[in-house]
């Protein structure tokens, strides 16, 4: 295996751990699959788009002749994928979460609320914005910068590191904070948590909030090598409720260690000659079936049977 | 005179709204039974009117009426439909019968599968391929797609039995797009962009997309979707999905009995696909050609779509809700991309207000009416001595819940005659002549009963008579108690006293 592939499995990594973090999170600390979550991440592409077409060109005119301005440029776009993102999380929060989470059956029901937002939302997109794909303003060209004697591009080198980043932020604002305790408490014990004054309503809503804004973040770093276009958050959905599946739902570590795996096995499948690209998807899946097989709720799912 | 007040009647124990045939009592009932089976036909209950004992039957299942007038209504109204909303209709039937199917899988076994469309595409290509390229005649065709149905359900349901219920679901998501990805790279349906056309079927290549060969493609699909609704049926409310049933309720407890229930799901399961399967070879056929369309992720969320809005788990809510989607998603075809952003709002508008799909609408709304009834009859405390009417059905003599209605009219419209002047003639004059409004309340006075009915004791010696007031017990050999330890001088001072308890005991009432 080359030092590439490795960067290479890493930067897929990095962008699913994104989408199945959020997955994640939700499911454990509210009980709601967020099916809409590929939808975020295609408003938050749309959002970028539009919001970097209007600041960039200044930006750019203000900023010029600065060695740092692809860092700026991307901390624009970061902070307009994850500021519409979190948006988009809040319009889930009030139409999917609100109104039913605590009514009889919610998990089915708010699956299929959010299920049916996805739908909405990508049809608005399309009419909107028409079926077009559309490439985000790049930030970095197509050149190369060598680290540790591995040669990087520097779109992977970004995603690598803002996802470290954004997922460190994440993960500590849930380990020190006071909201981040809230949460966590609502994970082990919902009842327990409500009976000692945690409001589910405004817990739930940050939580939300963020993982709508890791999605907006994996939008935009994937968005350097992917098109945007209304249907494209279809496949980063499955593949991070896969990961989020086979990490066991409900645990952001499992999520972490699935994500690292599935972008792995993607990247080798990919080199492996007699598998190919095209049979990425379908290695995948036998993969996560065999493991799901072998241990039923996932790598690290132990939360999910407090839960039930 | 004060105004009447209205009296409020409550309806009390009456039976609900229903109609019912009269049969003739003299002659005998024969029931017609459906030919091998014990079942009868539909579901008549006998009975008497409790009130005038006529004989009475009616039907207690009365889906079986709908389903008649519904599809009746729909087989009437195809032939004369224009050509676009025949194509429609045959739309309708098709994905009504998939869905029923569908409904069979996820209802009945339990097993929340989202594989269908994986399970109908593949039959549908290995159909149209056998008959493409291996010169299969098309009658064969359903039975390639039946079993590869049965094949590809089969490998399905291995790692159902393991893998729990969201999971499941969840992975199955997945299993068309493999489908998609798969036939797309098979190198020699490349040229024609991954599908297979000039499929042979039941209907004539010249009649094609020609108004016979569409009523010919309705009168298929129509007998599809009944065979799909007796596949239901039969398996649904047979052993099999009685078997289920049971195991719904209380896994533990059916296993105890003896029933296997995994084995059961399983069969369930097979059976579906293998009919999944047969849809497939004839989906393939009604278009003569198939393409990766079938695969496609909106296709299934539509699919979806239209089970949620019906209903999961029953057969009406499959089909309502596959009308609905259709008819916004194929007739309404002027609104463009808003169709699916209407379907997707109705999708919402359905789940968030209600438990089980639009098939259930009615048992809701019973329940929240029953539960609105209780809020208000919970709420009513002015009683007044009169009878509520959960209390009338446990007096037997309803004459003295007509007095006690009347009793209560009666004292209210007395109240309202209770004025500082009568008094003041009471006073003066206690034993008359009355004024009209006096003699009214002395009048109801006098017919009061006779437990705690006042009297007056006459004490002391005769030149120095005394009065108190006592209360009679009303029953004999218990004596009288005393009111009050007040002492009046004079007989008309007593009568007076009595008066004035009377009518504060009629106020406070």
């Amino acid at each position: 295996m080359d030092a590439a592939l490795i960067v290479y499995a890493l930067n897929l990594s990095a962008i699913y751990a994104l989408m199945a973090i959020g997955i994640s999170l939700l499911w454990s600390s509210i009980g709601m699959l967020n099916m809409a979550h590929g939808a975020t991440f295609a408003v938050a592409g749309y959002g970028t788009l539009v919001i970097g077409n209007a600041v960039l060109p200044g930006i750019d005119s203000l900023f010029h002749g600065w060695a740092a301005l692809g860092v700026i440029r991307l901390a624009v776009l970061l902070a307009a994928g994850v500021g519409v993102g979190a948006l988009f999380g809040l319009v889930i929060y009030l139409l999917a979460f609100l109104p039913i989470h605590d009514k009889a059956n919610f998990a089915v029901r708010g699956m299929i609320v959010t299920l049916a937002i996805n739908l909405a939302t990508v049809q608005t997109l399309l009419w909107w914005f028409g079926p077009r794909q559309q490439a985000l303003p790049s930030v970095f060209g197509f050149g190369r910068l060598t680290l540790l004697g591995i040669p990087v591009r520097y779109d992977q080198a970004a995603t690598i590191g803002a996802t470290a980043v954004l997922l460190g932020v994440a993960l500590a604002w849930l380990r020190y904070s006071r909201k981040g305790l809230e949460i966590r408490a609502m994970m082990q014990n919902p009842e327990g948590a409500a009976l000692s004054g945690i409001s589910v309503r405004r817990t739930a809503l940050p939580v939300m909030a963020v993982t709508g804004a890791m999605a907006g973040a994996a939008a935009v770093l994937l968005s350097q090598t992917v098109y945007v276009s209304p249907g494209a958050g279809a496949m980063p959905l499955i593949k991070g409720m896969i990961i989020a599946l086979l990490g066991g739902l409900g645990s952001v570590p499992g999520a972490a260690v699935a994500a690292l795996l599935i972008g792995t096995l993607e990247a080798v499948t990919g080199v492996i000659p007699f598998l190919g690209q095209r049979m990425v998807l379908l290695v995948q899946f036998g993969f996560i079936i065999l493991v799901l097989i072998v241990r039923p709720r996932g790598i690290s799912g132990l939360l999910d049977e407090t839960r039930k | 005179m004060t105004d009447p007040i209205a009296p409020v009647f409550h309806r009390v124990g009456n039976r609900r709204h229903e109609y019912v045939l009269v049969p003739d009592g003299k002659r005998d009932w024969h029931r017609g039974r459906v030919p091998g089976l014990s079942r009868h036909w539909l579901m008549w209950r006998g009975g008497y009117n409790p009130k005038t004992l006529q004989r009475e039957r009616r039907m207690a299942d009365k889906r079986p009426l709908w389903w008649f007038l519904g599809l009746g209504a729909l087989a009437c109204a195809a032939p004369l439909l224009p050509d676009t909303l025949l194509q429609v209709a045959v739309v309708f039937c098709v994905f009504a019968a998939i869905n029923v199917i569908w409904t069979l899988i996820i209802g009945a076994a339990g097993i929340l599968s989202l594989a269908t469309m994986a399970v109908v595409g593949l039959s549908a290509y290995a159909a149209a391929a056998t008959n493409v390229f291996l010169g299969v005649p098309w009658p064969l065709m359903f039975l390639v797609g039946a079993l590869v149905g049965l094949v590809v359900g089969g490998l399905l349901a291995l790692p159902s039995t393991r893998i729990d219920g969201l999971y499941y679901a969840l992975l199955t998501i997945g299993v068309a797009e493999i489908c998609r990805v798969s036939i797309s790279q098979i190198r020699a349906l490349a040229p024609q962009n991954s599908s297979i056309n000039n499929v042979g079927s039941f209907i004539p290549q010249d009649w094609y997309l020609q108004r016979p060969g569409l009523l010919l493609s309705f009168a298929s699909a129509f007998v599809l979707l009944l065979a799909a609704l007796f596949l239901f049926r039969t398996i649904n409310s047979e052993r099999l999905g009685l078997q289920l049933q049971a195991a719904r309720e209380d896994e533990d407890f059916a296993e105890a009995t003896g029933i296997d229930y995994r084995r059961a799901r399983l069969n369930v399961f097979l059976i579906s696909s293998a009919a999944l399967g047969f849809v497939g070879a004839y989906y393939a056929m009604l278009y003569r050609s198939i393409s990766l369309n079938v695969f496609s992720l909106d296709q299934l969320l539509l699919m979806f779509a239209m089970i949620v809005i019906g209903g999961m788990g029953r057969a009406e809510g499959a089909v309502i809700g596959t009308a609905i989607v259709v008819v916004i998603d194929r007739a309404l075809i002027d609104l463009g991309p808003l169709r699916i952003i209407l379907i997707a709002a109705v999708m919402i508008a359905v789940t968030l207000t209600t438990h089980a799909g639009l098939a259930d609408v009615r048992t809701q709304f019973r329940g929240w009416r029953n539960r609105i009834k209780s809020e208000r009859r919970a709420a009513r405390t002015r009683k007044g001595g009169e009878v509520m009417p959960e209390e009338a059905t446990e007096i037997s003599d309803k004459q003295e819940i007509a007095y006690r209605r009347f009793d209560r009219r009666l004292r209210d419209r007395l109240k309202a005659l209770i004025t500082p002047d009568l008094l003041e003639e009471h006073k003066a004059a206690p034993l008359g002549p009355h004024s009209d409004a006096l003699a009214r309340v002395l009048n109801y006075f006098r017919r009061g009963e006779m437990p705690d009915k006042y009297a007056i004791l006459q004490d002391g010696p005769p030149e120095a008579w005394t009065y108190t007031v006592m209360a009679l017990s009303g029953e004999p050999g218990k004596p009288p108690r005393v009111v009050d330890d007040r002492v009046y001088q004079t007989r008309d001072e007593a009568y007076h006293a009595v008066f004035l308890l009377r009518v504060n005991d009629l106020l406070e009432s």
